[in-house]
């Protein structure tokens, strides 16, 4: 029992923080289909900056200015440009997974996986079979809480669900809706980085080109499962996670009477199956985005 | 047309600012800008046998991506070419596995048949999804890319796999050398005639038929063609549908022509490339045709660059990622520049 | 009581562009504390511009403002806000998925970190205290219309404002509940609060104002003027200008607001003929937009325009909706022209003569970002199967006739439908809407926005429609319209039908009727 936990704990946390980082930009009007690009940039920026300066500190620091710097630029695009947030969200996706994969080729001269000398501090001994799992894990839940007070129990998080909401009435208030924007979108490239890190340094510390296989727009798609709630979109990531372990689980008890490949696909269906779900019972989709900017009619 | 013509100045001045950016990222990571450039250019369209080079990518860029200008006119965001593509050229290589033996003329219909239904078929539940319950088909368009990819992996790994196959990535058992479309070059008539027979029914479609103009409509203002009592529901199918199975045809033409057999992961940039031809084209067939050819290009270069220059392939999607973030900007200065050549008798 | 200060607002030469569109022109003006003051004018006159440029929410290009003796920069909310400035929207700034509490909450200052309890507590004694009967933890999108005034009154109070703005405050109300609001009013300007009062009535402004300023064409006519010694005929004339004369003609004095109590019925015609819409006690599914209908009787008669009367979201959009196909009919039939449509779809009810002019011009009724040409040519498209061959050179060319027959003001059918004024972009869906095919118009809010010109126009449309023999379903929460060319008027209150009134129409009793408290 404890190791289907950790395997869920470990898969599930990195969806939580990006979850997390969907949830903030989604109250303040954002979209944000770039979270993959970021978390991506977050893990090789980890792992990377570990081999080179051999300090996990430092570059999870480095990691989390490199997404803030992605953040900043996407907030320039779809707030000052006006672009569509999702295809310039996609182009944010493409910029993190293409960049990195240069980056691993420019410093290490192949496109092979990376394997840092050290990884996020573990949680210890105290715990015991838990032991081997990162801080980051540890500290989920009690980001999870700081998110929700921040967004549901401010007078900050009212002003940005009315800057995603209604943003004349949060201007009519004094508030900026472009400035909430770029403080959530800056706030969750933060959490990116975290949800990198955790998913390239938390147990494996290895980093490779395309890791994160989704994992960003499935954190996504727990933001709608979740309502655009902290706490739900965090039991809608954990829900994708489960299903993705019950998936692994499968494959230890079929063998090869069930395809490896498709077994992998289950968190595939259960997002598909979370997004069909929350359009049934709270009506359809994208009300907020404007679909296609200058195409469609505002 | 003022519109369209500012609306091209638009793209480009925001294209030369995406290859700024990316100029910037190369330098910063050690490969200068400017050589880069060069070598990606050069790459393209300038050395020898380049614009065939760029023909065989360019063509079915084009054909997936003028299935992308179907849905995205209509409003729908179906980002799931690529699974579409997969899923086609699956189904396809299924039928000729199937079917060995049996004369080419037979068999190759077959194929396309078989082609197009499969990524008919990968469009139309998430166009279901969307149709009848709502739910965004961006998610799960993309997460029937991420499907159709395992799927792509299993089928050349199990059921086609090729027993003498060797090295890291499982592939197909090869295409009978009768079923081949053209050789690994990419280019020859079959191929040319579906993309022009393709391009023009395609441009009937959108501007000389009553789904072109209630399409169109609809995907500006859904709510307005409601209204009117047009059937928002037939006029989306047929745009996933009509999407889906151009993506197909893709997959298709890519397993049947240049490439004779499925390989996990085969030209995995192919759906986001499409959908940035559609976008860079503003949505129009000419357009697509004109921007298949420049993205073309850019793709034989992926190949062209590692080898020459020792630029790693990814620089390609950087260029293109960047051209995806920026291209749907705004920007008032921007008009104003483009404003500056409108025509006097022309008025907006 | 505070002390009542000499000038609370002053704008000296302000003007405010929008791209090239001068929205005020040129306004020097000021209001003394302590008082009611109206400002009026027709639609585009620029009142909601003004309004928007003393709370801060627009800058102007050129003059100054001063607020309590302050000078303010202008376009800063909270700059305007700090000197005591706050603004009561026309269609509220509340987000929907709020609670009251929360919408008093995301205005005010301190409390930056809270519990629920404990908001809900400040801000129940905020609303009792200012005697507005709205529970605090409710949802915004759960209220009426009403009540999210009297909440949006409320947040505009969290701070000290000592200059509240209203913006056509009594566009959404009944009468009666526009003269509860005057009184809630009264009694704010007795605690010295000064009072600008956006409004477009002259009855109204007669009723509860101390002075009224005239705007029009975006230039101050004449203001602050005492009411006292202003009649309704001269401040009709102010609002309409000399030009405006001609429009307006016998409409004049429903166009301004100053319709006589008992009024309508004039240009009534001949007897009632046979029947194109008949709904028999209709009822529909709820569906989040507005209450469902309840076993609604209704008929529509060849020749005749029926009047839908009723504070907004009483079930009239679901009313259109189930009209035009777009609504989950439960129970009940409903016929157009003898024939059973409850389960036919639009396109089969507009192939019966069925046309509708929706409520949202911008939305439902034009895609802005089209051309022209492809708005107006839906029509023609839709009968078609949707791989049908068509000419663009042809629509192009009926568009032509038809927006020309229609006096739409374009350069080129290829613009976009977002690039006309109101007034213009309405006609184009009348172009569509009126053809000659058409036998039941329903017709929803088709006025809101215009200025008198366009008003005129399509009243004129509506009543040319009734002459050729037409049914018309005129939907609209303006009672002065409403009397002035219906020939008989239905009131709507919660999703179901609780009145029915013949011409000539009695503004007490509809009025009643609207707010339920008629038996």
């Amino acid at each position: 029992m404890d190791d289907i936990v950790i395997a869920i704990l470990r898969s599930g946390t990195p969806l939580v923080y990006v979850a997390l980082a969907g949830v903030i930009a989604q109250r303040s009007g954002i979209w944000h289909l770039g979270l993959e690009g970021l978390m991506i940039t977050g893990a090789c920026a980890t792992i990377v900056g570990t081999v080179l300066t051999g300090s996990v500190g430092l570059s999870l620091l480095i990691a989390v200015l490199l997404c803030a710097l992605g953040s900043i630029l996407f907030w320039f695009v779809v707030e000052v440009l006006k672009a569509n947030q999702i295809i310039a969200g996609l182009g944010l996706t493409g910029l993190g997974l293409g960049g990195t994969s240069l980056a691993i080729q420019a410093i290490f001269g192949s496109q092979g996986a990376v394997s840092a000398p050290a990884g996020l501090p573990k949680i210890g001994a105290a715990f015991g079979a838990y032991g081997g799992l990162s801080v980051l894990v540890l500290a989920m839940p009690f980001v999870v809480f700081l998110t929700w007070v921040l967004l549901c129990r401010t007078r900050f998080g009212l002003r940005l669900a009315a800057s995603g909401e209604h943003p004349f009435a949060a201007r009519s208030v004094g508030a900026n809706p472009a400035m909430m924007r770029l403080v959530a979108l800056v706030i969750g490239g933060g959490f990116c980085a975290l949800a990198g890190a955790e998913l390239a340094a938390g147990s494996l510390q290895i980093f490779s080109q395309n890791m994160t296989a989704g994992r960003g727009f499935m954190g996504f798609a727990a933001v709608i499962f979740g309502a655009g709630h902290p706490v739900w979109a965090t039991f809608a990531a954990l829900f994708f996670a489960i299903v993705g372990a019950i998936g692994i689980r499968a494959q230890l008890v079929f063998g090869d009477r069930i395809p490896h490949d498709l077994l992998l696909g289950l968190p595939y269906i259960a997002t598909v199956f979370g997004i069909w779900l929350s359009a049934r019972l709270r009506g359809g989709a994208r009300g907020a985005t404007g679909g296609f900017g200058e195409l469609k009619d505002p | 047309m003022s519109a369209n013509f500012s609306a091209i100045i638009r793209a480009a001045v925001f294209i030369v600012i995406a290859l700024v950016l990316c100029g910037l990222i190369f330098e910063i990571a050690g490969y200068p800008g400017v050589q880069t450039f060069d070598a990606i250019i050069d790459g393209a369209f300038l050395r020898r046998n380049a614009l065939e080079h760029a023909l065989r990518w360019a063509l079915p860029l084009f054909i997936t991506a003028t299935g992308v200008v179907i849905s995205f006119r209509a409003g729908y965001f179906n980002i799931g070419a690529q699974g579409q593509f997969y899923v086609g050229a699956i189904c396809a290589a299924f039928v000729a596995e199937w079917l060995k033996g049996y004369p080419g003329a037979v068999v190759v219909p077959l194929c396309f048949a078989a082609g197009m239904t499969g990524g008919a078929l990968w469009a139309l539940w998430p166009g279901l999804l969307r149709l009848r319950s709502g739910a965004d088909e961006v998610i799960t368009t993309l997460m029937g890319n991420f499907l159709a990819g395992l799927l792509l992996v299993y089928v050349t790994a199990g059921p086609l796999k090729d027993p003498s196959g060797s090295g890291q990535q499982a592939s197909s058992r090869p295409l009978e050398a009768a079923y081949r479309i053209s050789t690994s070059n990419g280019v020859s008539p079959i191929i040319i005639g579906i993309a022009i027979f393709v391009g023009l029914a395609m441009w009937f479609l959108v501007n000389r038929t009553a789904f072109g103009v209630l399409s169109g409509l609809g995907g500006r203002n859904p709510t307005m063609v409601k209204w009117q009592g047009a059937s928002v529901w037939r006029i989306g199918l047929a745009s996933f549908l009509i999407s889906g199975a151009l993506a197909g045809l893709a997959g298709t033409i890519e397993l049947m022509g240049p490439n004779g057999r499925l390989a996990g992961g085969f030209l995995p940039a192919h759906g986001f490339t499409a959908v940035l031809i559609a976008l860079v084209a503003g949505l129009s067939i000419t357009g697509t045709a004109i921007a298949a050819f420049f993205f073309g290009g850019l793709a034989s270069a992926a190949l062209y660059l590692p080898v020459i220059a020792g630029l790693p392939s990814a620089a390609i999607d950087i260029i293109n990622a960047a051209i995806a973030l920026f291209i749907t900007a705004k920007s008032r200065f921007v008009d104003r520049i483009a404003s500056f050549w409108r025509r006097p008798w022309t008025t907006s | 009581m505070k002390e009542l200060p000499g000038v609370v607002l002053a704008s000296r030469n302000a003007t405010v562009r929008y791209g090239d569109v001068v929205a005020l022109d040129d306004v020097s003006i000021s209001f003394s504390g302590g008082m009611i003051h109206a400002v009026v004018g027709q639609n585009g006159a620029g009142k909601t511009t003004f309004a928007r440029m003393v709370s801060g929410l627009v800058r102007p290009a050129e003059g100054s403002l001063e607020i309590n003796g302050r000078s303010i920069a202008g376009g800063n909310v909270n700059d305007a806000r700090r000197a005591g400035v706050e603004l009561v929207h026309q269609s509220f700034a509340l987000p929907p998925s709020f609670t009251v509490a929360e919408a008093m909450q995301f205005g005010a200052d301190g409390g930056r970190l809270y519990t629920r309890a404990a908001l809900e507590r400040r801000w129940q004694a905020h609303l009792d205290a200012l005697d507005v009967k709205v529970s605090a933890g409710a949802q915004i999108r759960t209220l009426t219309v009403e009540q999210q005034q009297a909440v949006e009154i409320a947040r505009a109070l969290v701070t000290d404002a000592s200059l509240l703005i209203l913006d056509e405050p009594t566009a959404v109300l009944s009468p009666e509940g526009a003269e509860k609001l005057f009184e809630r009013i009264r009694r704010l300007r007795e605690r010295g609060v000064t009072i600008i009062l956006i409004l477009h009535k002259i009855r109204e402004v007669l009723a509860v104002s101390d002075t009224v300023s005239v705007l029009r064409g975006g230039r101050l006519i004449d203001g602050p003027l005492p009411v006292a010694d202003m009649d309704a005929e001269r401040l009709a004339s102010l609002i309409i200008g000399p030009s405006g004369r001609e429009f307006a003609g016998d409409d004049l004095e429903a166009l301004t607001g100053a319709l006589s109590p008992v009024a309508g019925g004039a240009d009534k015609t001949s007897a009632p003929q046979s029947e194109i819409l008949s709904m028999r006690d209709l009822s529909t599914r709820t569906d989040g937009d507005g209450p469902p209908l309840n076993s609604v009787d209704l008929a529509v008669h060849a020749g005749e325009i029926v009047g839908v009367a009723g504070v907004e979201g009483n079930g009239q959009r679901t009313l259109v909706r189930a009209i035009s196909g777009l609504a989950d009919i439960m129970d009940g039939s409903l016929e157009i022209d003898g024939r059973d449509m409850t389960r036919s779809s639009l396109l089969a009810r507009r192939a019966m003569g069925l046309r509708v002019i929706p409520f949202e011009r911008n939305v439902e009724g034009l895609s802005l970002t089209s051309a022209l040409w492809e708005n107006w040519s839906v029509g023609q498209l839709l009968g078609r199967p949707l791989h049908a061959a068509i000419t663009p050179k042809g629509l192009r060319q009926g568009c032509r006739a038809a927006l020309d027959n229609w006096d739409v003001r374009y350069s080129t059918v290829e613009q976009r439908a977002g690039s006309l004024s109101g007034g213009n972009a309405q006609k184009v869906i009348l172009s569509r809407e009126m053809d000659d095919a058409a036998r039941l118009i329903v017709a929803a809010q088709p006025t809101r926005g215009l200025d008198i010109g366009a008003t005129a126009f399509v009243w004129e449309a509506m009543r040319d429609a009734r002459r050729r023999g037409c049914g018309v379903l005129f939907v609209s929460s303006d009672l002065d319209e409403i009397f002035d060319i219906a020939d008989r008027v239905v009131v709507m209150l919660a999703g179901k039908i609780v009145g029915e009134f013949r011409a000539p129409f009695d503004l007490a009793s509809v009025g009643s009727a609207m707010t339920g408290a008629r038996a």
